[in-house]
């Protein structure tokens, strides 16, 4: 029996190994880390078996690892991704700088996001939070110079996320005595409405920073501009998870129960609600493939706060359900985006297009991917959309669905513009000389994208392990079966006949229209069009990216104008500027510094009774 | 396994009845036109024959695969909308696969067609088409808002999600839900002008601005499948208009009047209305359409 | 071999008299020599340790019993630091060997000698008097080699430090006189058995003289206006000395005297307001400075405030966190200050600008610098982190949840400007034309022995927490203290 010690052992060893190898026999870097993770995702597979939990004591804290279905679920997700978001950099990463540091940081947050799950009490989780905060912030600011501002956002929010943690576990501590996840889930009740009430807030604010809730998002489209694209994958399909993870810990293990707990929970799926609505709005007039990629993200992950915070069995599987998804399409749409950018060197939408017959699975993968984001059936987004709607509908938050349903709607726009910015469109001179990206990149997207076909026609293969985590959330159970989907109404959804009959008329349209005059198909290029009349030059520039959706921008007006980035960078100017005048308390003249220890010393002798109690 | 013949059966000739009468609504429909505008429109079997030319042509061009497949994708979309919306009252053979006829389900799949459909004209590079496509997508978000909205409060009143619920709702005149829930049925009949796309709110096509958009590469067989689905398409929405608000239809004849009356809704605003710009488009949705959207709603929450 | 707390101070104090002397004939040997005193040092304080954790060892000079004699009293905390001193001071002495190459050398070392005699004096004597001499001793070697350099800006640092210094040993020399006025015995153990029958009025006032003339050599606020000036102008392994040694020596001064003379409820709350204070101010200053050892400055400023919060709490719990606290900032501030050192020398410049891109120049010392800074703000797996826990959960447990707040404010401020470097020396273009000269390998192993123990004890904390739990204990036990210093 292997257990989780030897997991978080072997990646960070892996970690540094791979830094180690990187500058003595670079051939053996890749190789060590793929070895490594394909060995830890085994370990993962096999931990239910593990019945023991790991406990030992760093100083007066007790630790405790251990595997509850719950952080399986998270487990076998990061696992999954890793391996493939390795494989994918094993090619994309190749022949540039820096890759000891890059593959010893990318390692060491896989096995801090490992041990948050694993962690049976806050210390442990606590300390791997931080060692994961440090590493992505490493990758972060990896690419450039440009990415050291970008960094510093990241890291301030991480930090005042990570404190806020922080200030709730000290919280418990006093409250409570122990740091044990059972002892604090067992006893919350006991401490003071006060201090629950703020546990519970400071711990959602901290989880919020890195699911990158709203209004503390502002970090995460940059952050996930600027670091590379098999650690993007990574960062929005599984970091942003833990966020998710700690949310979900704290609704239904904490605050679950407690007399706030329904403003909680209607706060949040609020807040849920408009990040989704706001972020999508935000990534409709995004001109990067991947801060466009991010603020779906942020979006997406809004409905799965949503979800949770609704708290009925049917929205929890919804949540669980789709942050299983997210994980799997937004790394494929990050991986597919970095294919584009290793062949062209740019994320930017306005200056790629027409790459469908370069790229041909990178396309597939990124139309798969966006499919699924849409929630259109057949594939796996729609399983997840589909329950949380019905769950909104049936828990009685009638506007919650509508806002949900309008950035899900509007979603198509982004997800629309994304795929004909790069893949369709006017195919032109300088991209040429474009060819597929390597295999060790198309295959791990291609498997991902298949997946998404698996999982929206079986989702049962991922209940089955969402209702054990449920199990441990509170006991919530929600019927399923491996393809059909039940409602508290009393309807279903028999996802087989969906995809037969979808399927069938898709494939027999499909052979009349291929067959039909096969012989007589012409194909012509992109300058080939109907202009009306008027012939293009070979020159001319008929490619429409720039503004694509004006109109739509001037439907929503001024809706966009407030930004909470300005608002956070006032801030913290305003305060930069009261440390500058602050810092002037130290003038650099002797006799001030003379005069300020009389005064303190006067001070003492005159307020003593007011101080100390005994007049001089 | 036993096989549910009459099931199989349906499946067959419900898209051919379907393509008839929405072709035939078509022609219909160019003759009202004409006479409201004062000359004599081509005769009402002229769409079957375009459809068939089209069909009949030799040659076609092509841009690439997507391009090659958005017919597909919209004929898909169509034919599994109609496959889910039961088109006739407690009818074996028109059931088709409605087991539940749910209603979040049909709105999804319902946007499967025009995604399918704008990844192809995408692929033509045609900048028209290009317009035209954002032009449809932008106005998609502002008619889905007071549709939504008015799917919503209906599924709240009457506590189910599921369309066949909702024809048992409706079991005799009185009960039709246009009469249970008014309020809907205006903010859902508003949104089915933009989902029509008669004028006003005709700017995704916009002959005179951007040469047709969308459709404007495909010509042959695509443009010919590309119109049945179209046909199909357009009368799988009436019957599921018809089927939430109107009671459904227990026979072909009821169906016909109830869904021609209906079409005629956005046919004669299109007729006497100029064009919507998408914003003023998009901002009229998000108005009255919206407005009645959330009086519903509230409506029913305050009922209990 | 029979050891002796005696030779902590009799030692380097003894070679401070050589070196000069040993001076006329060799140079070599007068770096060597500190570095024999402090190995020969450490290992007496090893070896001294296991004894001193049974059972205080008080070492009684000249024959007269205490109280009347001088006496030593090298208990667990007295171990502790001591063990730390001398392990520092190893390092920087290692560290000094190569970068310290101006004349006069002799001066540095005996100073250096002085400085080590002087603070260990402070932890290890039982003698109120007998402490002023060690103040005494430490404040003068800190004040000449604070213009060491001998330049402008040296002269006038050290003379503000010698000003508000001078302060210091009078407030303390009057609180003595005071003290022996009403007690009539300068032994600390005896003067706090009989200090329960001296009236509050000049209790309070002894304790307010105390007050402040330790807090100016603990750089509370607003008394540690010497600091920022000395620490920057001083030369860089100095400014490790100062903060891993002198400054520590008089902290531990203020906290036996407040836990055993005093016991004062307010005044440990004041500590903690002063604590915040410091903390807070220290932290926005250091945010805007231009130049990167007043940076370190105000953030070893903002790291004192942070110990006293916690010694302000004054529970076991937090004494234990503070102690903890004590012994990585001594570490990782002066890996900070050693780093820093050759970061200065090699870029020519003092400006935190002129550190662009020096990571790709002089990676290892730019990679010990950032290791440091990680450390420092508290990051995992490093020990920064488990002693900011410790605090945290000790200040929350004696219910100052506001503080808690404001140490993690004070903790994100200092992520800022710590990053704000560290990403200067790794993204920035590389600006600096040094390529000639290499970062000398003394130097190197110095830097990196203390990262090591930063990561060692990151991983190991408990290793630590083990020798800190008596430590603690012995500075909040009264009786115990007043038993073993008075021979009982």
């Amino acid at each position: 029996m292997i257990s989780i010690p030897v997991l978080l052992l072997l990646i960070f060893a892996a970690g540094l190994l791979a830094f180690i190898a990187h500058h003595t026999i670079p051939v053996l870097r890749d190789a060590i880390v793929i070895i490594a993770i394909t060995i830890a995702g085994y370990i993962v597979w096999q931990l239910p078996g593990q019945t023991s939990n790991v406990n030992f004591s760093i100083g007066m804290f007790a630790i405790n690892w251990g595997v509850t279905e719950y952080s399986q679920l998270f487990g076998l997700l990061i696992a999954v991704l890793s391996f493939f978001a390795l494989i994918y950099s094993s090619a994309f990463m190749a022949n540039k700088e820096r890759l000891g540091y890059f593959y010893m940081n990318f390692m060491f947050s896989i096995g801090a996001m490992f041990g948050i799950v694993y962690s049976q009490d806050l210390i442990s989780l606590f300390f791997f939070w931080e060692i994961m905060t440090w590493s992505s912030f490493m990758l972060t600011i990896y690419c450039c110079e440009e990415a050291q501002s970008v960094g510093l956002k990241y890291f301030i929010f991480s930090a005042i996320g990570a404190y806020s943690i922080l200030t709730a576990i000290v919280i418990i501590y006093s409250g409570l005595g122990s740091l044990q996840l059972a002892n604090i889930f067992a006893n919350f009740g006991t401490m003071s409405i006060a201090a629950k009430l703020a546990v519970v807030i400071l711990l959602i604010t901290g989880f919020g920073v890195k699911s990158a809730m709203m209004p503390l998002h502002v970090w995460a489209p940059d952050a996930y501009k600027m670091s590379p694209a098999p650690y993007t994958a990574i960062f929005s399909g599984a970091l942003s998870k833990m966020g998710i993870f700690g949310i979900g810990l704290v609704l239904f293990k904490l605050a679950a129960g407690q007399g706030f707990y329904p403003y909680v929970q209607e706060i949040l799926a609020w807040i849920g609600a408009l990040t989704a609505l706001f972020s999508t709005f935000y990534a409709i007039f995004q001109t990067d493939a991947k801060k466009l990629l991010a603020y779906s993200s942020i979006g997406q992950l809004g409905y799965i706060i949503t979800g949770l915070a609704i708290g009925t069995p049917l929205s929890i599987t919804a949540a669980l359900f789709l942050t299983i998804m997210h994980g799997i399409f937004k790394s494929m749409l990050f991986l597919s985006v970095g294919a584009v950018y290793y062949r062209t060197g740019t994320t930017n939408m306005n200056e790629v297009s027409g790459l469908i017959r370069k790229m041909p699975y990178t396309f597939f993968t990124a139309l798969f991917g966006i499919i699924t984001v849409a929630g259109i059936p057949p594939l796996g987004g729609f399983a997840g959309k589909w329950m949380l709607y019905e769950s909104l509908i049936q828990s009685n938050h009638y506007f919650l669905v509508i806002v949900i349903f309008f950035a899900s709607t509007a979603a198509f726009l982004y997800l629309y513009r994304f795929i004909f910015s790069m893949f369709l469109g006017q195919e032109e001179k300088e991209t040429e000389n474009v060819k597929e990206a390597p295999l060790r990149m198309i295959v791990p997207m291609l498997i991902l994208a298949v997946s998404t076909l698996v999982f929206g026609v079986f989702p049962g293969l991922l209940l089955k392990p969402i209702s054990g985590a449920m199990g441990y959330l509170g006991n919530f159970q929600h019927a399923w079966e491996t393809s059909v989907l039940f409602n508290n109404w009393g309807s279903e959804i028999d996802l087989n006949t969906i995809v037969t009959s979808i399927g069938g008329v898709f494939i027999i349209a499909w052979i009349l229209i291929t067959v039909k005059g096969y012989r007589k198909n012409r194909y012509v290029t992109t300058k080939d069009i109907h202009t009306s009349g008027e012939v293009p030059t070979g020159n001319e520039n008929l490619t429409y990216a720039i503004d694509f959706y004006k109109p739509f921008e001037r439907a929503l007006g001024s809706v966009l104008k407030p930004s909470v980035d300005k608002l956070y960078n006032y801030t913290g100017k305003l305060l930069e500027d009261s440390f500058e005048h602050l810092r002037y308390v130290y003038t650099g003249n002797g006799q001030t510094y003379a005069m300020y220890v009389m005064g303190f010393l006067l001070i003492l002798f005159l307020f003593s009774e007011l101080i100390f109690g005994v007049a001089l | 396994m036993d096989i549910n013949w009459l099931k199989v059966l349906g499946i067959i000739i419900t898209p051919i009845i379907a393509f008839i009468v929405g072709v035939a609504y078509g022609g219909i429909v160019r003759n009202i036109t004409a006479r409201v505008q004062n000359r004599f429109g081509p005769p009402v079997v002229q769409n079957f024959w375009d459809i068939i030319k089209l069909y009949s042509k030799k040659t076609t061009v092509s841009h690439g695969w997507m391009h090659h497949l958005a017919p597909v994708f919209a004929i898909t979309a169509s034919v599994t909308t109609l496959y889910f919306i039961p088109v006739l009252r407690d009818s074996k053979l028109f059931a088709n696969l409605s087991f539940s006829g749910d209603l979040i389900f049909l709105l999804y799949i319902m946007v499967f067609g025009s995604l399918g459909m704008a990844l192809g004209v995408g692929q033509s590079g045609n900048p028209n088409a290009a317009i035209g496509v954002s032009r449809g997508l932008s106005m998609m978000v502002g008619y889905e808002i007071p549709f939504v909205l008015a799917l919503v409060a209906i599924m709240i009143q009457f506590h189910t999600t599921s369309l066949n619920d909702l024809l048992a709702v409706q079991d005799k005149f009185t009960n039709w839900i246009i009469f249970q829930s008014p309020i809907a049925f205006i903010a859902a009949i508003l949104a089915f002008l933009g989902m029509m796309g008669y004028a006003p709110f005709d700017v995704v096509i916009a002959p005179a601005e951007i040469a047709s958009g969308p459709p404007s590469e495909f010509g042959g067989k695509y443009l010919g499948l590309m119109q049945t689905s179209r046909s199909i398409f357009t009368f799988a929405k009436l019957v599921l208009f018809t089927d939430i608000f109107l009671g459904g239809a227990g026979d072909f004849g009821t169906l016909i009047v109830k869904t021609f009356l209906l079409y005629m809704i956005p046919v004669l605003t299109g007729i006497v209305n100029p064009r919507f710009r998408t914003e003023q488009a998009i901002r009229f949705f998000w108005k009255w359409p919206t407005v009645f959207g959330v009086i519903a709603i509230l409506a029913v929450v305050m009922k209990g | 071999m029979n050891f002796s707390p005696v030779h902590f101070i009799a030692v380097p104090l003894f070679a401070a008299f050589l070196i000069p002397i040993v001076g006329r004939f060799s140079k070599e040997a007068v770096k060597l020599i500190p570095g024999l005193v402090l190995l020969y040092l450490s290992y007496v304080a090893i070896s001294l340790y296991p004894i001193a954790l049974q059972k205080p060892i008080v070492e009684i000079i000249a024959g007269f019993k205490p109280p009347f004699g001088i006496s030593l009293y090298f208990g667990p905390l007295a171990a502790f630091l001591v063990t730390m001193v001398m392990l520092i001071g190893l390092v920087i002495w290692l560290y000094s060997y190569k970068f310290i190459i101006r004349e006069p050398l002799e001066k540095y070392y005996m100073l250096f000698m002085l400085v080590i005699a002087g603070a260990t004096g402070i932890m290890i004597t039982g003698d109120i008097f007998n402490m002023f001499v060690f103040l005494e001793i430490t404040s003068i070697a800190a004040y000449s080699l604070t213009a060491f350099l001998r330049d402008k800006d040296g002269a006038e640092a050290a003379f503000k430090y010698l000003l508000i210094g001078s302060f210091s040993s009078t407030f303390y020399l009057l609180a003595v006189m005071l003290i022996y006025a009403n007690t009539g015995t300068l032994n600390i153990a005896d003067i706090a058995a009989k200090m329960q029958t001296v009236p509050n009025q000049p209790k309070i006032f002894i304790m307010i003289l105390f007050l402040v003339g330790f807090g100016i050599e603990s750089e509370l606020f607003p008394l540690n206006g010497w600091a920022p000036d000395a620490y920057s102008q001083a030369p860089s392994p100095i400014g490790g000395v100062f903060g891993g040694i002198v400054v520590k020596a008089s902290t531990y001064a203020m906290m036996r005297f407040a836990f055993v003379l005093f016991n004062f409820h307010s005044m440990f709350e004041l500590i903690l307001v002063l604590g915040v204070i410091t903390m807070l101010i220290a932290e926005m200053s250091a945010m805007r400075q231009q130049q990167i050892k007043r940076m370190l400055a105000f953030s070893s400023i903002g790291q004192m405030g942070l110990i006293m919060i916690a010694f302000g709490v004054g529970t076991d719990a937090s004494v234990r966190a503070a102690l903890f606290q004590v012994f990585n900032h001594a570490v990782i501030k002066t890996l900070l200050f050693l780093a820093a050192g050759y970061l200065v020398f090699h870029s020519g410049s003092k400006k935190i600008s002129a550190l662009d891109g020096l990571g790709h120049n002089k990676p290892i010392t730019s990679f010990f610098f950032a290791l440091g800074a990680l450390a420092i703000i508290g990051l995992p797996p490093f020990s920064g982190f488990w002693s900011k826990l410790y605090i945290l959960t000790s200040v929350a447990k004696g219910g100052f949840l506001a503080s808690v707040v404001l140490i993690l404010f004070s903790g994100i401020i200092e992520a800022i400007y710590y990053l704000r470097v560290v990403g200067r020396l790794y993204f920035k273009k590389d600006v600096s034309q040094d390529n000639v000269r290499r970062t000398p390998i003394s130097g190197l192993v110095a830097m990196g022995i203390l990262a090591v123990v930063i990561l060692y004890v990151g991983l190991y904390p408990h290793q630590i927490i083990d020798l800190i739990k008596p430590a603690a204990h012995d500075l909040v036990d009264k009786a115990a203290y007043i038993k073993y210093g008075l021979l009982h």
